[in-house]
C-alpha cells in the first residue's frame, strides 16, 4: 500500500519553521521510553495481582472477608502541560493552513462568532452540555481580552469532560455494559479513570491491546474482550478505530477497491494467534461443577464464574491458520500463518518482531500500532478528534485514511497528525489546539453535500445537531443546574468483588470459594438492575424526578434502554463503531413533544420552573429562558412574537415548550 | 453515524433528505428491471407480515409431525388440506388450506442470538456492519408505503437497526406493547394547545431557519410537520386497537402475540409496508409438553385468526404473512424437552401470491435432515420475490460492501407461489 504524500516535502519545510523554535516546548516523544514506561506498568500491575493471588491460594476466606466496594476515585489530573503561547502558535498555524486553502480557492474564512454563539459551542463541545443561565451571564460580562482561551482552559480541568469524552469513546470503542452475561463496568471504570488522569491515548490503546487478565482483575481488558470468539472481527475494528483502515473486507477476500489483501489481514491477525479470548459460557462451568448438597444454585455459580471467564490470556502453542476457504495461491489454505507487520510506505517504524515467543507479539503489534512513526495512528485520531468539534473531518469517511490525497486539505492533515505526536498523544492539549483556533471559533458553515465533503476547506466547524448525550445532558442542566457532575455511577464492584484465580484452582476449591461468597452476601447483594448505596460515588445519591434519577448519560446503563430519550435520539446501539445517528424520526419528535422530557421540565422541582416562577413579569422570563435554552438574550422580533402569543393566551410553560422543540436548541451553531 | 449520509450516492442522498423518515416519499417506484416482469407471483405481495418465534418453535411438534421415536407429545391431526399439523395447532389445521408449509428449512446456526439475527437478516452477524431487515430492503427499493405511516414497524420487539445499513430513517417503529400503541400520542394539554405551541416554535424556528440553509435544519421542521399531520389523521387509529371491535380482539386473543397480530393486521391495512411481530418464550428444553399446552393455544389462536381475518377481508392475496422461527428442535425427544436445532425446521408462508394448501420440502422419518433444503437466504429471496424486489440488483453500503437481497446465495422458492 503506497500513501501519496504529494505536499509532504514542502509540508515538512513548514513545519520545521512551526516547530523548531519550539523543540524544547513541544518536547518530542520518545516512545520507545513511553512504551518502557508502560512495559513498568504492565509488570507491575501483574506482580500486584500475583500477590494478590498468593493470599488467595493462602486462605479463600480472605477474599470473602472483604469488604465489597469500589475502589476509591482517581486523582483527576487538573494540571494542562502545554504554555498558552504554544497553544495559539500551534492554533495559528492551523489557522494559517486553512486560510491559504481558502485563499486559494478564492474563498475565506467565515467571520468570528459573536460571544454567545462561541459561549454554547464550547460548554456543549468540551463539558458535553449548554450553560446555565448564571455560566452564560458570567462569561458573557467578562471584559478580560482571553477571555475566550480562560473559559476553555477552566473547561477542559472541570468534570463535564470526563462525562463528555467518555460518550465519545464509549461511542467508537462500542461500550456496552453487560455482554453475555458479562458485567463490563469495570472496563468503564478504566476508561473513565483515564479520562480522568488525562492519559496519553497511545498509553491506553498500548494498554487495551497488551492487557493480560479478565474483566473482573482489569478494566482494559475490556477491549479486546469485546467481541469474544471474533477475534478477526475484533482486529478489523482495531485497525478502523485506531488507523483508519477500512480493512473488514479483507477478512473474507482480497479487498476489492483498496490494496489491503486478505494474506495481509491474517498476516496481522496472526500477532493475535495466541491471544485466547474465547467465548466461554459460564452456564456450562455450572453444570460441570459439583455443587453437592448446599445453599449453591446454579445462577450463583454463573454469576460468581462469568467475571473470570471473560478473560485475555495467551496460549502459546496456539496459533492463527489460513482458511480453509483460502482462494488464492501464495500460501495453502490451513497453512499457519507467520506474524508480519503492514509497511505503509517508506516511513515505517522499526519494530523488532519476536516471533520465536507468542507472548511477546501481541506487545510488538501495539508498539507498531501506537507508534509515533506510524503514519496512521497519529492521523487517525487527530482526525476522528477534529470532526468532533468541526462536525467534519478533514478526511472523510473517518474510518477510510488509505488514499490520504482524497483529504479535503491533506497539509492540514499532516499538521494535525503532528501536533497529536508533538503533544505525546495528550488528548486534551490537543483539542485545546483545537478549540483556540479561529477557525473553530468561526461561525458555522452549512454541511456540504456528499459528494463536495472533500471541498469543504474549513472556513468555520459545520452545523451540527447535537449528539443524544449532550441533548440528554443539556435537559438535565436545564432540570438541575451546573451540579450536574456531582453526581456519578461506578458500578465495577459488581464485578471486581468476583475476583479469584479460577483457572488455577482445583473445582472443588472453586467451589469453596463460592460458597464463602455467597455466604458473605457477595452474590445477591447490591448487584441487581437498581442502582444502589455503592452505586454512588462518594455516597452521593442523585436527586429524582418522576421516580427516575436524573443522571448524565456517562453514568446511565450503556447503552441506554431502547425506548429511553438517548436512543430515540440517536446514541448508539454499541455493536458498531462510531455508530449514533444524528437523524430524525417521527418517533423522536413524538417524545420531544409528548416524552418524558416534558415532564421533568415543567415537573415544580425542576430548576427552569423555580426560576421561571421567581423571574418576575414575561420580559425578564423571556430573558431567562432565551439564555437558559439557547445562552443568548430574544431579539426584538422574538419579544414581539412571544408577547403576541401571550396575549392570546399563551403560557411560560407553553413557551419553555416552544423553545425546547425549536431548531435552534437541537442544533450547535 | 453522525454524518454517514453525507457520503452516499446522490440518489441515496435525495432519499434520506426526502424525508424523511417515513412520509414523504420522491423516490419513484424502483422495481422494474428484467424480473419485475416475469409472473410467478413476482410482485404480488403489497404488504407483509413476519412473526418472529423466538426461543426456536419445534417442527415436529407443530408444523412437522412425525410418528416414532422421534414422536413428540402431541398427535398428528388431520387438516382442511391434505397435510398433517400437530394437536397443538387445532385452529391452524382449520385454516391450513390457506397456508404453504416449508418442512425443509435448514441453517447452521444454533446458538438463540445469531440465529435470529440471521432470520431476520439473511446474513450472518458480525461486529463490523448491521444487516438490514426485508422491510428496508423493501422501502430502499420501492420507496415509502404511505404518506404520514411508517413502511416499517415492529411489535412486541425493539428495532435493533433492522434499518440495517441504510438510513436511521428506515428503521422499523417499535410498539413494545400493542395495547398501549404508539408512545407519546397524548399531548398533555390537549391538541388545540398543541397547534398554537407548534406555531410559536415554528415561528421562533424560523428566524434560525433563514439564517441557514441547511437539509437537516429543514428535515427537523419537516418532522413536526409530518407529525402533527400524522396525529391529526386518521391514520393515527390504526395503532390504536380500542377502535377494534371487542369481539375481534378476542377472536385474535387477549394477549401480547394475539393483540400484536391484530395490530399488524391494522397497520398493514391502513398502509405499512412490513410488520413484524415477536413472540417469546418457544426455547423448550425440560418441559416441553407443559410448554407447548401454555404456549401453543394463544399462538394457534391468533395466527389463525390473523390468516383467517385478512382472508375475510381480502387481503390475504395481496399480504405476504411469514411464519418464521429461529431454528428447530432435536428430534430426539427424551420425554422432556428438546435442545436446539438448525439443521432442519419448518416455515409456513401464506398469501401474498403462496399456494394454498401446499407443502413444499419435507424431511426424514425422523425429522432430523431435509430434504430439498431451503435456506434462509432462499426464504429470504423468496419473500423479495413475492414483494417484487430486485433479487440481482447489487447494493454497495456506505463501507463500500455489495449486497444483495438474501445475499449471493440466495434463490427464491418459485415452485411454492400460485
Amino acid at each position: 500500500m503506497i500513501i501519496h504524500f504529494r505536499f509532504l516535502s514542502c509540508f515538512s519545510l513548514l513545519c520545521f519553521f512551526c516547530f523548531a523554535s519550539q523543540k524544547e516546548i513541544f518536547a518530542v516523544q520518545n516512545v520507545a521510553k513511553k512504551n518502557s514506561i508502560s512495559g513498568k506498568n504492565q509488570k507491575k500491575s501483574k506482580a500486584a495481582s500475583v500477590k494478590k493471588r498468593k493470599t488467595l491460594l493462602k486462605s479463600s476466606t480472605s477474599l470473602s472477608n472483604s469488604e465489597i466496594k469500589n475502589s476509591p476515585p482517581v486523582r483527576p489530573n487538573l494540571s494542562l502541560r502545554m504554555e498558552t503561547e504554544q497553544i495559539k502558535s500551534a492554533a495559528s498555524w492551523i489557522d494559517r493552513i486553512i486560510s491559504d486553502s481558502l485563499i486559494k480557492s478564492g474563498q475565506k474564512p467565515n467571520a468570528l462568532s459573536d460571544d454567545f454563539v462561541f459561549l454554547r459551542r464550547i460548554y456543549l463541545d468540551i463539558v458535553g452540555r449548554i450553560p446555565t443561565d448564571e455560566e452564560a451571564r458570567d462569561f458573557l460580562k467578562d471584559r478580560n481580552q482571553e477571555k475566550r482561551s480562560k473559559l476553555i482552559d477552566k473547561l477542559l480541568i472541570s468534570p463535564g469532560y470526563r462525562s463528555h469524552l467518555f460518550n465519545w469513546l464509549a461511542d467508537l470503542l462500542r461500550h456496552k455494559g453487560t455482554i453475555k452475561r458479562t458485567n463490563y463496568s469495570n472496563y468503564e471504570r478504566w476508561l473513565k479513570d483515564q479520562i480522568v488522569k488525562n492519559r496519553t491515548w497511545n498509553g491506553m490503546v498500548f494498554d487495551m491491546l497488551t492487557v493480560e487478565g479478565s474483566i473482573a482483575s482489569s478494566g482494559p481488558a475490556g477491549y479486546l474482550l469485546r467481541d469474544p470468539g471474533m477475534p478477526l472481527d475484533n482486529l478489523s475494528n482495531t485497525l478502523n478505530i485506531f488507523l483508519g483502515a477500512n480493512v473488514a473486507c479483507a477478512q473474507c477476500h482480497d479487498h476489492p477497491f483498496a490494496d489491503w489483501t486478505q494474506r495481509e489481514f491474517y498476516e496481522l491477525a496472526a500477532f493475535f494467534g495466541a491471544t485466547d479470548v474465547s467465548d466461554r459460557d459460564p452456564r456450562k462451568v455450572g453444570n460441570k461443577l459439583k455443587l453437592g448438597k448446599g445453599d449453591l444454585s446454579k445462577q450463583d455459580v454463573i454469576k460468581a464464574v462469568a467475571p473470570n471467564l471473560a478473560r485475555v490470556h495467551t496460549i502459546s502453542s496456539q496459533k492463527l491458520k489460513f482458511p480453509e476457504d483460502y482462494a488464492y495461491s501464495d500460501v495453502k489454505p490451513g497453512s499457519p500463518v507467520d506474524p508480519l507487520l503492514f509497511i505503509w510506505g517508506e516511513e515505517e517504524p522499526s519494530v523488532d518482531v519476536d516471533s520465536e515467543n507468542p507472548k511477546n507479539l501481541r506487545k510488538n503489534f501495539a508498539q507498531w500500532l501506537t507508534h509515533k512513526e506510524n503514519p496512521r495512528f497519529a492521523l487517525s485520531i487527530a482526525n476522528r478528534l477534529w470532526k468532533r468539534s468541526f462536525g467534519l473531518a478533514v478526511q472523510e469517511p473517518i474510518e477510510d485514511l488509505d488514499d490520504l490525497s482524497k483529504s479535503s486539505n491533506p497539509i492540514l492533515l499532516e499538521l494535525l497528525g503532528r501536533i497529536m505526536v508533538a503533544s505525546d498523544f495528550d488528548l486534551r492539549e490537543f483539542q485545546r489546539v483545537l478549540f483556540n483556533t479561529k477557525s473553530y471559533q468561526a461561525k458555522v458553515g452549512v454541511m456540504p453535500k456528499s459528494a463536495d465533503s472533500d471541498k469543504y476547506l474549513f472556513p468555520g466547524p459545520v452545523l451540527r445537531r447535537m449528539t443524544a448525550e449532550q441533548a440528554w445532558d443539556s435537559i438535565l442542566t436545564l432540570v438541575m443546574g451546573e451540579n450536574l457532575d456531582d453526581f456519578k455511577i461506578d458500578r465495577s464492584h459488581r464485578v471486581t468483588r468476583f475476583e479469584f484465580p479460577f483457572y488455577e484452582m482445583s473445582p472443588q476449591a472453586v467451589v469453596k470459594v463460592i460458597h464463602d461468597m455467597k455466604r458473605k452476601g457477595h452474590v445477591s447483594k447490591n448487584i441487581g438492575s437498581r442502582l444502589n448505596e455503592l452505586d454512588f460515588v462518594n455516597g452521593k445519591r442523585p436527586p429524582k424526578i418522576e421516580g427516575e434519577y436524573l443522571l448524565r448519560a456517562s453514568e446511565m446503563t450503556q447503552p441506554a434502554k431502547d425506548n429511553h430519550f438517548l436512543r430515540m435520539f440517536g446514541q448508539s446501539s454499541r455493536d458498531l463503531v462510531n455508530d449514533s445517528s444524528s437523524e430524525g424520526s417521527i418517533p423522536q419528535t413524538l417524545m420531544l413533544m409528548n416524552g418524558e422530557v416534558q415532564y421533568m421540565l415543567s415537573n415544580t422541582e425542576s430548576r427552569l420552573s423555580r426560576k421561571l416562577k421567581k423571574s418576575g413579569g414575561l420580559e425578564p422570563a423571556i430573558q431567562f429562558l432565551f439564555l437558559s435554552f439557547f445562552g443568548r438574550p430574544p431579539t426584538p422580533e422574538e419579544i414581539f412574537t412571544i408577547k403576541t402569543a401571550t396575549e392570546n393566551g399563551m403560557r411560560p410553560e407553553d413557551l419553555t415548550w416552544a423553545l425546547f422543540n425549536s431548531t435552534e436548541f437541537l442544533f450547535v451553531q | 453515524m453522525a454524518m454517514k449520509d453525507y457520503y452516499l450516492e446522490r440518489r441515496q442522498f435525495i432519499e434520506r433528505c426526502a424525508l424523511g423518515a417515513f412520509g414523504l416519499s420522491v423516490l419513484p417506484n424502483l422495481a422494474t428491471g428484467a424480473e419485475s416482469s416475469t409472473g410467478n407471483g413476482f410482485g404480488k405481495a403489497k404488504r407483509i407480515i413476519f412473526l418472529q418465534v423466538k426461543g426456536g418453535m419445534s417442527h415436529i411438534d407443530t408444523f412437522d409431525p412425525k410418528v416414532g421415536p422421534t414422536k413428540g407429545p402431541g398427535d398428528a391431526i388431520r387438516t382442511k388440506a391434505d397435510f398433517q399439523v400437530t394437536e397443538y395447532l387445532p385452529k391452524t389445521a382449520q385454516i391450513a388450506n390457506r397456508i404453504s408449509v416449508i418442512r425443509s428449512m435448514s441453517a447452521k446456526v444454533g446458538v438463540h442470538g445469531p440465529a435470529q439475527y440471521f432470520m431476520r437478516t439473511a446474513f450472518t452477524e458480525r461486529n463490523t456492519i448491521q444487516h438490514p431487515n426485508l422491510g428496508a430492503w423493501a422501502q430502499h427499493y420501492l420507496g415509502s408505503s404511505h404518506e404520514t405511516l411508517p413502511s416499517s414497524a415492529c411489535i412486541n420487539t425493539s428495532p435493533k437497526n433492522g434499518n440495517g445499513f441504510f438510513p436511521t430513517a428506515f428503521s422499523p417503529i417499535p410498539i413494545l406493547d400493542p395495547q398501549k400503541g404508539l408512545r407519546n400520542t397524548k399531548t398533555r394539554s390537549g391538541s388545540e394547545d398543541l397547534r398554537e405551541r407548534l406555531a410559536l416554535s415554528e415561528k421562533l424556528s424560523s428566524f434560525f431557519s433563514a439564517r441557514y440553509p441547511d437539509q437537516r435544519v429543514k428535515s427537523y421542521r419537516e418532522f413536526y410537520d409530518n407529525t402533527l399531520r400524522l396525529l391529526r389523521s386518521k391514520d393515527l387509529d390504526s395503532f390504536d386497537l380500542t377502535k377494534e371491535p371487542v369481539s375481534i380482539r378476542e377472536k385474535y386473543g387477549m394477549n401480547k402475540f394475539g393483540q400484536g397480530c391484530l395490530l399488524a393486521r391494522r397497520l398493514v391495512e391502513t398502509g405499512v409496508r412490513f410488520v413484524e411481530v415477536a413472540t417469546d418464550g418457544w426455547d423448550m428444553h425440560n418441559n416441553l409438553q407443559g410448554e407447548m399446552e401454555d404456549l401453543s393455544p394463544s399462538f394457534d389462536q391468533a395466527y389463525a385468526t390473523l390468516i383467517s381475518d385478512l382472508d375475510n377481508r381480502g387481503l390475504l392475496d395481496s399480504t405476504l404473512v411469514v411464519l418464521a422461527t429461529e431454528f428447530g428442535r432435536k428430534p430426539n425427544f427424551n420425554g422432556n424437552g428438546r435442545g436446539h436445532y438448525p439443521i432442519c425446521f419448518s416455515s409456513v408462508l401464506a398469501g401474498g401470491g403462496v399456494k394454498r394448501g401446499f407443502v413444499y420440502g419435507s424431511s426424514d422419518k425422523e425429522g432430523a435432515y431435509p430434504d430439498d433444503p431451503v435456506t434462509v437466504h432462499d426464504l429470504h429471496a423468496t419473500i423479495g420475490w413475492a414483494a417484487g424486489l430486485p433479487l440481482k440488483k447489487v447494493f454497495q453500503s456506505d463501507s463500500g460492501r455489495p449486497f444483495v437481497v438474501g445475499g449471493t446465495k440466495a434463490k427464491p422458492v418459485l415452485p411454492i407461489f400460485a
